[in-house]
């Protein structure tokens, strides 16, 4: 009995929501959308130094973002030489393969890639809760039915972290920031061990 | 009128940008191209690249620097804007990525290989192999132009044509690989020199 109550009670603990775990206010008195501003000029083209690091393994490449019009982005990766590796269009609800080099083709793989590449397009999010916490405004949003907080320190967007049953999944960091464009982009997983590293060589 | 006769002047202009060689014309620039690379040792040269997407506003341009030793020494290596060195040596790739180095045995990757190949072939120009593409001779003004396009189904997924450049002595100046989505890579050529002795040194790791 004693084990249960134990049990029951480390349930609840560990079931705790990533906001209660972190100490967050809330603060519901803010705003009701927010908007990350470093994919969202269609008169850009973002180009990005990648790297990524998956296993053991290292690759690099560029990954170019275009905001093509209000609803829609493409992402591109390509080796430092030229070649396609991928090609992906983002809508609002929609998302499609446009190319994608054979090798690559697994489902998983692009899963992921579409879920964290959808946090970067997404340029205007519906905030379901705000939280703050001394300078830093916390928001959380809801991408593809997954829970995401949005941290703005200062006002600026710093870090967006998604979350499963309150545990930290995957970690954007967004820095050297000028002029509404994020000249170093990490992206951190921490259920699978994969690291994609970005550095802003936009023209 | 006059935006008419403009008009006709661009149209002849344009259609005289690019006009089929004569079997003979083409057989000349064969044999021109294939004894140029006979003779030629080593290949220093500039290159600015441009990968054009159709969706982007500007092409993505990098510049770099080319080294080549024959008979099958390549670096090939972006300055600009990031550092990233590639070095093909004895059926491996040598990769430099601002300093964290990595390698991968080509000789395992059917692909790299034929990349390798590749790459050695349409710096010298030598692709004229009626096999492995159908091939197609152009002029344009003093020079000539080539496409090369892949019989290989895999290899025609990646790229549908190589369009190569030459000047009249027969050197490569201008390299484009045009992918099936009508995107493409533009390689153009500067500063070449040609048979500069080299140091090994430059094609080490």
């Amino acid at each position: 009995m004693r084990f249960l109550l134990i049990s029951i009670c480390l349930l609840l603990v560990s079931c705790a929501s990533y906001p209660k775990k972190q100490h967050f206010q809330l603060d519901n008195s803010v705003s009701k959308s927010i908007e990350n501003p470093y994919f969202s000029d269609e008169t850009k083209d973002y180009v990005y130094k990648a790297s990524i690091d998956v296993y053991d393994k290292h690759f690099g490449g560029l990954l170019i973002i275009k905001k093509i019009n209000e609803q829609e982005h493409r992402v591109v990766f390509t080796t430092e030489m030229g070649n396609k590796l991928f090609d992906f269009t983002f809508t609002e609800n929609h998302f499609q393969v446009n190319y994608i080099l054979d090798e690559l083709n697994r489902k998983m793989l692009i899963n992921v890639l579409k879920n964290d590449f959808k946090v970067l397009v997404s340029d205007n999010l519906q905030v379901i809760n705000t939280f703050s916490e001394a300078n830093t405004n916390v928001f959380e949003t809801s991408i593809y039915n997954k829970n995401h907080y949005y941290y703005f320190e200062n006002k600026q967007l710093t870090q967006v972290v998604r979350t499963k049953n309150g545990k930290v999944k995957v970690q954007f960091l967004f820095s050297e920031i000028n002029n509404h464009l994020a000249d170093q982009i990490d992206i951190k997983h921490h259920n699978i061990k994969l690291d994609i590293t970005l550095q802003s060589i936009t023209q | 009128m006059r935006n008419l006769v403009f008009l006709f002047l661009l149209l002849s202009v344009t259609m005289q940008a690019q006009t089929k060689m004569s079997a003979t014309e083409a057989q000349s620039l064969k044999t021109l191209v294939k004894r140029q690379a006979l003779t030629t040792k080593t290949i220093v040269s500039d290159f600015t690249q441009y990968k054009h997407l159709d969706f982007l506003s500007n092409d993505i341009i990098t510049k770099g620097k080319l080294a080549f030793k024959t008979p099958d020494l390549v670096k090939w290596e972006y300055t600009e804007p990031y550092k990233y060195a590639v070095l093909f040596k004895n059926e491996t790739l040598f990769i430099n990525d601002e300093g964290k180095k990595n390698q991968v045995d080509m000789g395992s990757n059917k692909l790299f290989k034929e990349l390798n190949n590749l790459i050695i072939n349409s710096i010298k120009g030598d692709m004229f192999d009626e096999d492995a593409f159908v091939i197609t001779y152009f002029k344009t003004g003093k020079n000539s132009e080539v496409h090369f396009v892949p019989k290989d189904k895999n290899s025609s997924k990646y790229i549908e044509t190589f369009q190569i450049t030459f000047n009249p002595s027969g050197d490569v100046t201008e390299v484009k690989m045009m992918e099936p989505s009508g995107d493409y890579t533009k390689i153009v050529f500067s500063n070449k020199e040609l048979n500069k002795p080299l140091p090994d040194a430059i094609f080490t790791h």
